[in-house]
């Protein structure tokens, strides 16, 4: 397991998200990257019943990942990420009665997927309920594991694929991992934060558009 | 009859009225007071006195103590007298004897013996009852049997017959081949002791394909000449001997089960050597597996059925080799096989998959990625695993013959090999060490593990060499090793004889190129400085020394800006020396001596 980035692309004005994936995957392809396969991380959210009131309502998305397809990843809201057998699933079927699924908040992350060298480029356009909604491009480096210390070259390969712009996004939740061990759970910490801030400027432009 | 009564005397007078007194009656019914026999006396006194009115309220009390006291003096007085056995004797009392009537004792002794002679009588008879049994062979002896045959094999009643199951089923084998054999009783009519003995009285019929004598035969050979494997030689199963049709059911059954333990592996050796694509191609013909585990190695896997009922007998008796080691593993991997099937790793959950490793379960809480999970998953079939086994003792066989056949070549420095105890069939270990002969306190070694196809070498340095299955390969090493042995014990004689050491290089980039590896070479100088000794080893070039002998009587021109007469020493011309030629039997005796020679005390 490398260290991995999720970055997230902005569609430019004018352009579908389709043309600017193809553009990406593209650009990849003329690295000299080899298509593997396909890839998919998609999210749901449940949410604790409100049979207490004055209680905060709470939150646990369980997220799920197709590099580790034995496991489901429960993170709360809190930032506790839990990563159990893929038979959690059904011990949230379970607590159905407990942990209501939100209706409408799958989201997923679907796409390409590159081996190039020590890289693996992963582009994947988000949708949620079939509503495109952006994309994200994840960028790993395989033999490092300790994130601090891949930082700089990480920066220098998506400025070449993706433009200095972009490259200067750092997560929030990375900054805090400098120096331990990077796990598959902060990569999926890091999707969840995209996808929050996706579901976000959702109900923004909602409510601006109203 | 007239009888005459003499009139009574005093005491008996006395007694007559002593005895009507009632000495039991209660003093307050009448004023009588009880007296002793004895004491005739004091008993009239005590009568005379007794119609007197009562003094003191403790007056009878008084009296009734001294008579009681009286009582007890008479009495100690009697068995004093009796003590003293001259006026009075205590004799026991004398019973009549019984009358000895000895016909009622002949009777009482004849009744005992009776009852005592029947009990032994009775236990007779019931030894003799079944010893008689036991020799006769009766009815039991069939139940017996059954009991017998119930207790090491699985039978079932099946209407009214008797069958039972030869199959490895229950331990874990899926064969489709079944083995049911059937239990019949023997009737005999002439019931001849010596062949009833032998037989018993209970007979197993087997069934037609599981009958003779079967095993399996695994042979490695070298063939050299014949490196593709369409040109094979197939072989004749060869004569062993068939179990008698009347040997006895537990030794047939055994056989019988073997036929079908054999069966099963070969024919999942066979499917696995037709279906699975591997590197190398397997050649099944008939009931032959050959594979060639190495280039020029073919590894043959032979089951031989004798059923006794070929009619072509070999000529010659053939040879067999077996190869019983492998033989072995092959049956430990089925059994294997079957293990696994029935027994699966615990725990055992209710709502997840039964069966998996922990490593497998711990998979997905430790969020392990895809290709671990593919790599996870391969698993070996019995034909890569025999292969992978033969591979490693072929390799393995073949390195100790290559340390043998070197340790005898080279006596100079001596080669001993440790092989560690501690291996498995897939891997094992081997140290070597190089030392000269007087001078161990110089040590080379390096450690072999042989494993399947390759053998890795770590060097002193912990240097790690892979090298390929090739003898030639690890005999370079190990000759390049003892070239570099040469030099680090001439760096050791330089300590011991005050040398100094000018220049070591273990890689030496000039003169001619080695066949393998690097040469090493050494400079040392005198104490004095005035003697320079070089070395040049390589790992097949013959070592090469050279001496630089500096005379101090040759004088160079000195120009006055050399001021430090060392600068003398740097000149001269170095000259080969014959090392055959030195005396001394191994090569750090030599140099020891020429370095003693040329060490000058002056």
């Amino acid at each position: 397991m490398g260290v991995v980035c999720v970055y997230f692309y902005p569609v430019p004005e004018g352009k579908s998200g389709q043309q600017v994936v193809d553009g990406i995957q593209k650009q990849i392809e003329l690295l000299g990257a080899v298509k593997t396969g396909n890839f998919c991380v998609d999210c749901e959210t449940f949410q604790a019943g409100s049979g207490i009131q004055n209680t905060p309502q709470r939150q646990v998305n369980i997220l799920h990942s197709s590099e580790q397809p034995a496991s489901c990843f429960a993170i709360l809201d809190t930032g506790t990420c839990l990563v159990a057998d893929a038979l959690f699933d059904g011990l949230m079927q379970k607590l159905k009665h407990y942990y209501q699924q939100r209706k409408g908040s799958k989201i997923e992350s679907k796409g390409q997927r590159y081996e190039y060298g020590d890289f693996i480029f992963k582009v994947g356009s988000v949708s949620q309920a079939s509503n495109f909604k952006g994309i994200l491009v994840e960028i790993e480096y395989c033999p490092c594991v300790v994130a601090g210390d891949c930082m700089n070259l990480m920066k220098e390969m998506s400025q070449s694929l993706l433009g200095s712009a972009v490259a200067e996004q750092q997560s929030s939740f990375l900054k805090t991992k400098t120096d331990m061990i990077y796990t598959p759970a902060d990569t999926m910490s890091q999707y969840l934060e995209h996808f929050n801030n996706f579901k976000k400027a959702t109900s923004v432009n909602q409510a601006m558009n109203r | 009859m007239l009888s005459i009564f003499s009139p009574l005397s005093m005491s008996e007078n006395l007694t007559k009225l002593a005895h009507k007194i009632d000495f039991y009656k209660d003093e307050s019914d009448e004023k009588g007071k009880p007296t002793s026999e004895g004491e005739k006396d004091e008993a009239e006194e005590k009568v005379l006195t007794s119609f007197e009115q009562p003094s003191w309220v403790w007056d009878s009390v008084r009296n009734k103590l001294k008579a009681a006291f009286t009582e007890m003096a008479v009495l100690t007085d009697v068995l004093n007298i009796i003590k003293e056995k001259r006026y009075m004797v205590a004799d026991p009392v004398s019973q009549d004897q019984p009358d000895n009537k000895p016909s009622v004792l002949l009777l009482a002794k004849k009744r005992g013996l009776v009852s005592a002679g029947s009990v032994l009588i009775s236990g007779a008879e019931r030894l003799k009852r079944s010893h008689s049994e036991h020799s006769n062979r009766a009815q039991d002896d069939y139940f017996i049997e059954l009991l017998k045959i119930r207790q090491n094999w699985r039978l079932k009643k099946v209407g009214a017959s008797i069958l039972g199951d030869l199959t490895y089923k229950t331990a874990g084998s899926r064969f489709f081949q079944g083995g049911t054999f059937e239990v019949t009783k023997i009737v005999d009519d002439k019931t001849d002791t010596s062949t009833s003995h032998s037989r018993g009285s209970l007979e197993v019929i087997i069934p037609s394909e599981l009958e003779g004598v079967a095993y399996i035969q695994v042979e490695v050979k070298s063939v050299p000449e014949m490196m593709d494997l369409t040109s094979v030689t197939l072989k004749m199963p060869a004569g062993l001997g068939v179990i008698r049709s009347d040997a006895y059911w537990q030794n047939k059954l055994e056989v019988a089960q073997n036929v079908l333990f054999c069966k099963e592996l070969f024919a999942q050796l066979a499917r696995e050597a037709v279906q699975i694509k591997s590197s190398t191609p397997h050649i099944v013909v008939g009931n032959q597996i050959i594979t060639n585990a190495f280039p020029g190695i073919q590894l043959s896997i032979v089951l031989c059925h004798y059923t006794g009922k070929e009619k072509k007998i070999p000529q010659a008796p053939q040879k067999l080799e077996h190869n019983h080691v492998l033989e072995h593993s092959l049956h430990q991997l089925l059994r294997e096989v079957h293990f696994k099937n029935i027994n699966y790793v615990a725990p055992h959950p209710v709502n997840a998959m039964l069966g998996m490793s922990k490593r497998r379960r711990l998979a997905g809480p430790q969020g392990t990625s895809r290709r671990e999970l593919v790599e996870m998953n391969v698993r070996d079939t019995l034909l890569e695993q025999i292969i992978k086994q033969t591979k490693h003792a072929v390799l393995r066989l073949r390195t100790m013959h290559v340390l043998d056949e070197l340790a005898l070549c080279i006596q100079d420095p001596q080669i001993t090999a440790h092989w560690s105890c501690l291996n498995s069939s897939l891997e094992c270990c081997v140290r070597i060490n190089i030392t000269a002969y007087g001078y161990e306190v110089v040590r080379s070694s390096l450690v072999l593990i042989i494993e399947v196809d390759t053998i890795q070498a770590i060097l002193k340095d912990s240097r790690t060499i892979t090298l390929s299955f090739e003898d030639k390969a690890l005999q370079d090493l190990i000759l390049w090793q003892i070239s570099q042995h040469h030099i680090q014990v001439v760096q050791q004689l330089a300590k011991f004889h005050a040398w100094t050491v000018v220049s070591t290089n273990f890689n030496v980039g000039v003169g001619d190129i080695d066949l393998y590896g690097t040469a090493a070479s050494l400079m040392m100088a005198s104490p004095k400085g005035d003697k320079v000794l070089a070395f040049r080893s390589g790992a097949y070039n013959k070592i090469q020394m050279y001496l630089k002998e500096i005379d101090p009587s040759e004088a160079v021109d000195t120009s006055p800006a050399v001021t430090n007469p060392k600068w003398q020493k740097i000149i001269g011309t170095f000259q080969a020396v014959d090392v055959e030629k030195l005396q001394g039997k191994t090569f750090s005796q030599k140099v020891d001596m020429v370095m003693a020679k040329l060490t000058s005390m002056s």
